[in-house]
């Protein structure tokens, strides 16, 4: 085996890494997963979207075996995660959100045991050893406790112990909470390399960047899966820019925070969110550009343009949240300008 | 059994890291011992306080008598009974005897004499212990006077009691062999327990249960080392018992090292079946409190089994340091076989074996 990464495998009975079909799970009274479904084409990175609590957690401990789900139907690479547990996690690698190895072994010492645990012995052991320390640049760090690592640190560490036995899937629950911006990046760029190496990937994130890159992204709330589909696609879900409205970029010299209270008070204004120095804002279709740079600048006593732009993956998950909460007859939030 | 080597390696290189564990293993069993070697529960030189209105050479010779068991030691003379009393109260003395003014015309005169003995009853030890032996003191002198009476040159009946295996009656060589099994009973519960339970608390167990190791692997590998350091400091319990407290081990060491195997498997099972319920090592220190204070107080270590209330007689027989200190008290102190011992053995067995199925069923549900 040459020590380039997971070899091509041959593909199993559908080509996808994983399939999610109507999966529910309950603890006791409350349901944690309500009818999921979701699918990942072999080699893609399905980014998980959610708040806390929304059930993203409990699938991925679904889909590595740890928890069988109460109704419905899961597979990993081809393999029934509730009937063949033990052949599914040959072929999985799990990074939990929590740092999850022996604080008190060495980078070296956590890597060997996870790699012989799952039975890479001598010249093997040592080469997929070499290539996931390789991988993660995590060599200067052999010998170091795993608890002295700094949080990015940790979380390759993390990485390259579940990947020595060549994973098919891997799972990654929130891997980049916490760690700084340049190791979020470096990280991501890892995870585009083992998906180029036909590694199947599914991350749950909490930002909306990370979701950009993925191939396919799906978004829970309250146990339940409100969107799932590609980015560009669900950008255009007739839900998020209704039919009548359209989205504008409102771009203020100075004083947006101002600027947005007086959007809020616009009859045509729908949704108002705020970018820095610039509003998106969601508007009736018949209003003109000109008007409403001329309403805004009335508040802002500063120059604003006005663009139209597409909506952002935000954009659909906030809207999609609010029309879930006006469903459901909730107390919207603060932000949430109830309509 | 796939993943046992690999984590019993890892288990050891994290043992023998983790310093609190090695000092709870050996340091704590090796202060017990040295402590409980050193007490001495046999009651002497009890202070005594003493009212002597007679002041004649007969009550001079009872007073001696007193004396001269070695149970009595005369710290004061008190003037008056209230005196005498007061003494007592002040806890600066636990017996006090008053002899009446009339004792020695009494005596001479071949009549009762009475003898007032006063006995601290807030220690149940020393009252029932001075109890007897002022009896004895009264006894002896009663019989020895009225044989003079009689003529008889010696009383109608005379007892050899012989103390066997322990001929000093040292308290040492009753309490070692029980605190053996008592030591035992706490570092192999809690190790075990806490083996997993760390595992639980930050999150690895989860892990290991993602790769392809079984279960039983896991847990099996992670008990071994633990087995080993228990039989380690049992070892070093009896060397320290033998070479420093000087208790003889009178029975075959062959087998006695034999039913602790079976002792620590009940115990790591224990541990085991606890670190199940509790998702914290502090919640597994008190989870396992439920059974350590009841192997320390109805095993018979404390207390004769013969002393509990009936229904605690049976609470005890569900305990393995129960048949575990017999065996351990049978061995060590009185040379016993093992077909002296086998209804200890067979319930030592049944229990340990009611607890492995019992906790590696626990153990499955929680990870699953």
């Amino acid at each position: 085996m040459s020590n380039t990464g997971p070899p091509a495998h041959p593909s199993g009975p559908r080509d996808d890494g994983i399939v999610v079909d109507g999966v529910s799970r309950d603890f006791g009274p409350v349901r944690a997963l309500d009818k999921v479904s979701l699918r990942v084409p072999r080699g893609e990175i399905y980014g998980l979207l959610g708040p806390n609590g929304s059930g993203k957690s409990t699938l991925i401990r679904i889909l590595c075996g740890l928890l069988a789900p109460t109704e419905g139907r899961a597979s990993v690479d081809g393999l029934n995660v509730a009937t063949q547990g033990e052949e599914v996690r040959r072929r999985i690698g799990y990074v939990p959100q929590r740092f999850s190895l022996y604080e008190d072994l060495t980078v070296l010492e956590n890597l060997n045991f996870f790699a012989s645990v799952y039975g890479l012995k001598n010249a093997d052991l040592k080469e997929r050893r070499e290539w996931a320390i390789h991988l993660t640049a995590i060599g200067p760090y052999r010998d170091r406790l795993a608890g002295q690592l700094s949080g990015g640190w940790k979380q390759r560490l993390a990485l390259a112990a579940s990947l020595m036995h060549r994973p098919r899937v891997l799972f990654l629950d929130e891997p980049t909470a916490g760690i700084d911006p340049v190791a979020r990046r470096e990280l991501w760029n890892l995870l585009f390399t083992l998906a180029g190496q036909k590694v199947t990937l599914l991350v749950s994130t909490h930002y909306m960047d990370e979701a950009e890159r993925c191939g396919r992204v799906g978004y829970l709330y309250l146990s339940r899966m409100l969107v799932e589909g590609d980015p560009a696609d669900l950008t255009k879900l007739p839900e998020i820019t209704p039919e009548g409205t359209r989205r504008v970029e409102a771009d203020c010299e100075k004083g947006a925070a101002a600027v947005m209270n007086q959007a809020r008070r616009l009859p045509y204004v729908e949704d108002v969110t705020i970018f820095g120095n610039a509003l998106h804002l969601l508007v009736k279709a018949d209003v003109p550009d000109a008007k409403i740079a001329r309403d805004l600048e009335e508040a802002a006593s500063a120059k604003v343009t006005i663009r139209p732009i597409e909506a952002s993956l935000e954009d659909v998950f906030v809207r999609l949240t609010r029309i879930q909460i006006e469903q459901r007859g909730e107390i919207p939030t603060a932000a949430g300008a109830p309509r | 059994m796939r993943g046992f080597l690999p984590v019993l390696k890892k288990e050891a290189v994290q043992m023998i890291r983790d310093r609190g564990t090695l000092q709870f293993a050996l340091l704590v069993p090796a202060f017990q011992l040295v402590l409980f070697g050193l007490i001495d529960t046999n009651v002497k030189h009890v202070r005594t306080v003493v009212f002597d209105q007679s002041r004649t050479q007969e009550s001079r010779q009872l007073l001696n008598d007193f004396v001269n068991t070695s149970f009595f030691d005369i710290v004061a003379y008190a003037p008056s009974r209230a005196a005498l009393k007061e003494l007592i109260v002040a806890g600066r003395a636990s017996t006090g005897v008053e002899i009446p003014p009339d004792y020695a015309r009494r005596r001479v005169q071949g009549e009762p004499a009475d003898v007032l003995v006063l006995i601290d009853g807030s220690d149940s030890t020393i009252s029932s212990a001075a109890l007897a032996a002022a009896n004895g003191v009264a006894f002896a002198r009663s019989f020895s006077e009225l044989a003079r009476r009689a003529g008889a040159k010696d009383l109608p009946i005379r007892t050899h009691p012989l103390l066997l295996f322990n001929p000093d009656s040292r308290s040492a060589n009753l309490l070692i062999p029980g605190l053996v099994a008592i030591l035992l009973t706490f570092s192999g519960t809690l190790l075990a327990a806490f083996a997993i339970v760390r595992e639980r608390e930050r999150g690895t167990l989860e892990q290991l249960m993602v790769t392809p190791a079984s279960p039983v692997a896991v847990v099996l590998g992670k008990l071994l080392p633990y087995l080993v350091l228990a039989f380690a400091q049992l070892l070093f319990i009896l060397f320290l018992m033998t070479v420093v407290f000087r208790v003889p081990i009178h029975g075959s060491v062959p087998l006695l090292l034999a039913l602790s195997i079976i002792y620590v498997f009940a115990l790591l099972s224990l541990g085991l079946l606890v670190s199940s319920r509790a998702k914290s090592q502090m919640e597994a220190i008190q989870l396992a409190q439920m059974f350590l204070l009841p192997s320390i107080m109805l095993s018979g270590y404390i207390f004769p089994l013969s002393s509990l209330p009936a229904p605690l007689r049976v609470v005890a027989q569900f305990l393995p340091a129960t048949h575990f200190i017999a065996i351990s008290r049978g061995i060590i102190i009185r040379g016993a076989s093992f077909g002296d011992l086998w209804h200890s053995v067979a319930a030592l067995l049944a229990i340990a074996v009611v607890l492995v199925a019992g906790s590696t069923r626990a153990f499955h549900k929680t990870i699953t």
